[in-house]
């Protein structure tokens, strides 16, 4: 018998003994001698359990830390358990059961039974400008973006992305980015209801607020996110249905969406998240191919597709205009271990509805190469827009003028979960305002 | 005290003693009584069958009897998962020139993706042909419970499933052994 053992019983043979004196004086003996066995067979009990939890300690000292839930369970399962009678045992076999089955309903549920799991990412950034405000240098909080999004069924899904981003002016602003619950009919069809980005081209929708996510340091600037001066819509609201079909040698991918027809306030697209008071709509859709077997594979990792929208802007001049945006656009992604290649092109045909019939024709793309690398991931990228200064849905906007920029970056994984980033590049605007710059910047991105 | 009230003070602490003695007696034989758990435990509360990548159902049941190394990843992932094939490569090479066979367990985060031609054609590119590795898909639910049973946190944004390297170690008998991750680097310690 182990010292720790002996010891245990001894007291216990104390304390019984103790109850025993205690108990001489009353006069059911049988009475006497019943309570005398609960009252032993509960410090039976708790010697046990203290027992069971030394050794479990003991014995999963080195992994306990590295273990999941549900392994503890069963490693305190494993642990021989002393007893002392078959009861205890029925109890502790019961107990053991319960554990079990709350540590497999938990992991079933994939919450741990913690509530939902909070994500996010976040940035801070160092150049001789920002980012994406070029009249700004030196240090700054790119964002935290916090997401959520907690499992609510087999088949309900919902999304949240709350970002705090830093203005020019210093004032940290809270900014609900995405809200979107949806249904999941299958793998083929999902339709969401919220405020969503809008599924045109490629890069939009595969890359979200944390800048983690992407090989570059920064979106390509047309399509920045409103708030940062990007010129296309990136987010609807309204719903969206999505969904995959698995053909023999690839994938087709469709996206089909209407909802709130943006406006443009102060110089920058609105998605009009609260609902709008003067109607105007905005629909479209993206049909994409992921190639796969097709070819040998040759061609695995790459997918074409094809995007197209129709928005009704309003904007918020004294009298208020609406432009009919029509905007089309093809594009390619070729994502494998060793390459990430995304191209983009559009062109809008754009219609003042209370002026002038004829439409006014504008174009922007990108071409972004991408060498995954042992150690880093270079990167050059090419963006050119030439946005009609005579259509009222540029011509508002502050960022609406035409401009190229060519850029070459390179990213360092530290460990899986952070980014240091670098980036030279150089940015002309060729209308409106000519001005040219030259960026040099430095981003240190993580995820947790 | 009279006679009467002395023997029926000997008789109770009689008693008394007689219990005690069968308590600990019952006490100290609990060690024997209790027959040991079930060791390949884990194994068996995990979802049992999942298909492969030659469209085959394979059952984890059939594995044991040699070390098994449960790990996550999905095709189309290109950052982190490489990662974790690179590691289970190394862990293949070690135990190779220990002369120690294993079990090796891709299980796909992604299954309405990662189908058997998926896996297939991931398996042929990254020339990991070994008989012995199995790449796997099941249903959904089945995903996330042997993700949540191994302590796998993912989460997914559109295409990305967001995750991090995780290598589960289980003995020949199907039980727990640990863990090598980001943190924990040292698989050999767990054999």
């Amino acid at each position: 018998m182990r010292p720790g053992r002996a010891a245990a019983s001894a007291a216990c043979l104390l304390g019984a003994y103790c109850l025993c004196q205690a108990a001489s004086g009353a006069d059911n003996q049988e009475d006497r001698v019943t309570v005398l066995e609960e009252k032993l067979e509960r410090s039976l009990n708790l010697i046990e359990q203290l027992n069971i939890r030394v050794q479990e300690l003991e014995s999963q000292l080195s992994n306990a830390k590295t273990a999941p839930p549900a392994a503890r369970a069963e490693a305190a399962a494993t642990v021989p358990a002393p007893a002392s009678a078959a009861q205890t045992q029925t109890r502790l076999e019961n107990v053991e059961q319960q554990l079990t089955q709350l540590a497999d309903t938990n992991a079933a549920r994939g919450g741990g039974g913690i509530g939902v799991p909070l994500h996010g990412f976040a940035d801070v950034g160092i150049g001789n400008h920002t980012a994406n405000q070029p009249g700004l240098k030196g240090a700054n909080l790119g964002g935290l973006d916090i997401f959520l999004n907690p499992q609510l069924g087999e088949h309900t899904r919902s999304l949240f992305e709350l970002v705090f981003e830093v203005s020019s002016q210093g004032q940290v602003l809270p900014d609900l980015e995405r809200a979107q619950i949806g249904y999941q009919f299958s793998d083929a069809a999902t339709i969401w209801v919220g405020r969503f980005h809008t599924p045109f081209g490629y890069y939009n929708t595969a890359f979200h607020h944390g800048q983690e996510i992407a090989t570059s340091l920064r979106r390509p600037r047309f399509i920045l996110f409103e708030d940062q001066g990007g010129v296309m819509p990136a987010h609807t609201v309204g719903a969206w249905l999505t969904g995959a079909d698995h053909l023999p040698e690839g994938k087709l991918t469709y996206d089909v969406f209407f909802g709130n027809g943006q406006g443009i306030s102060a110089g920058l697209v609105d998605p009009r998240s609260s609902g709008v008071a003067n109607g105007g709509s905005t629909y479209g859709g993206n049909v994409g191919y992921v190639f796969g077997d097709m070819l040998h594979g040759l061609l695995s990792g790459l997918k074409v597709g094809v995007s197209a929208f129709r928005a009704h802007i309003t904007d918020d001049r004294q009298i208020a205009g609406v432009t009919r945006v029509d905007n089309a656009g093809v594009y390619f992604a070729y994502d494998t271990d060793r390459f990430e290649h995304i191209g983009e092109y559009y062109r809008f045909k754009d219609r003042d509805l209370h002026g002038a019939g004829f439409g006014q024709r504008s174009s922007a793309g990108f071409l972004q190469l991408a060498w995954r690398l042992p150690f880093a991931t270079p990167y050059v990228r090419y963006e050119r827009a030439a946005f009609s200064q005579n259509d009222n849905y540029f011509s508002l906007q502050v960022d609406g003028m035409s401009y190229y920029r060519a850029a070459m970056g390179l990213r360092f994984d530290l460990d899986l979960r952070s980014a240091l980033k670098f980036e030279f590049a150089r940015t002309k605007n060729t209308d409106r305002v000519i001005s040219s710059w030259t960026d040099a910047m430095l981003d240190y991105a993580i995820r947790f | 005290m009279n006679v009467t009230a002395a023997l029926e003070f000997i008789r109770v602490r009689a008693w008394r003693a007689l219990f005690l003695v069968w308590a600990l007696h019952l006490s100290g034989g609990a060690y024997a009584q209790i027959a040991p758990p079930d060791p390949g435990a884990l194994l068996s509360r995990l979802p049992p069958s999942w298909r492969d990548d030659n469209g085959e159902i394979l059952s984890f049941s059939s594995l044991l009897g040699q070390p098994i190394f449960i790990t996550m990843a999905y095709t189309s992932c290109h950052r982190t998962c490489p990662t974790t094939i690179s590691r289970l490569t190394e862990i293949q090479r070690d135990l190779d020139i220990r002369g120690i066979p294993a079990q090796f367990l891709i299980v796909s985060y992604d299954p309405s993706n990662d189908n058997p031609a998926a896996w297939r054609r991931y398996r042929a590119g990254h020339g990991l042909v070994r008989s012995n590795w199995h790449f796997l898909s099941g249903t959904s639910r089945d995903t996330e419970r042997l993700a949540g049973l191994l302590g796998f946190d993912y989460w997914r944004d559109g295409e990305h499933v967001m995750h991090d390297l995780r290598i589960v170690a289980l003995g020949g008998d199907g039980a727990w052994r640990g863990v090598v991750d980001s943190a924990h680097t040292d698989w050999q310690g767990l054999m």
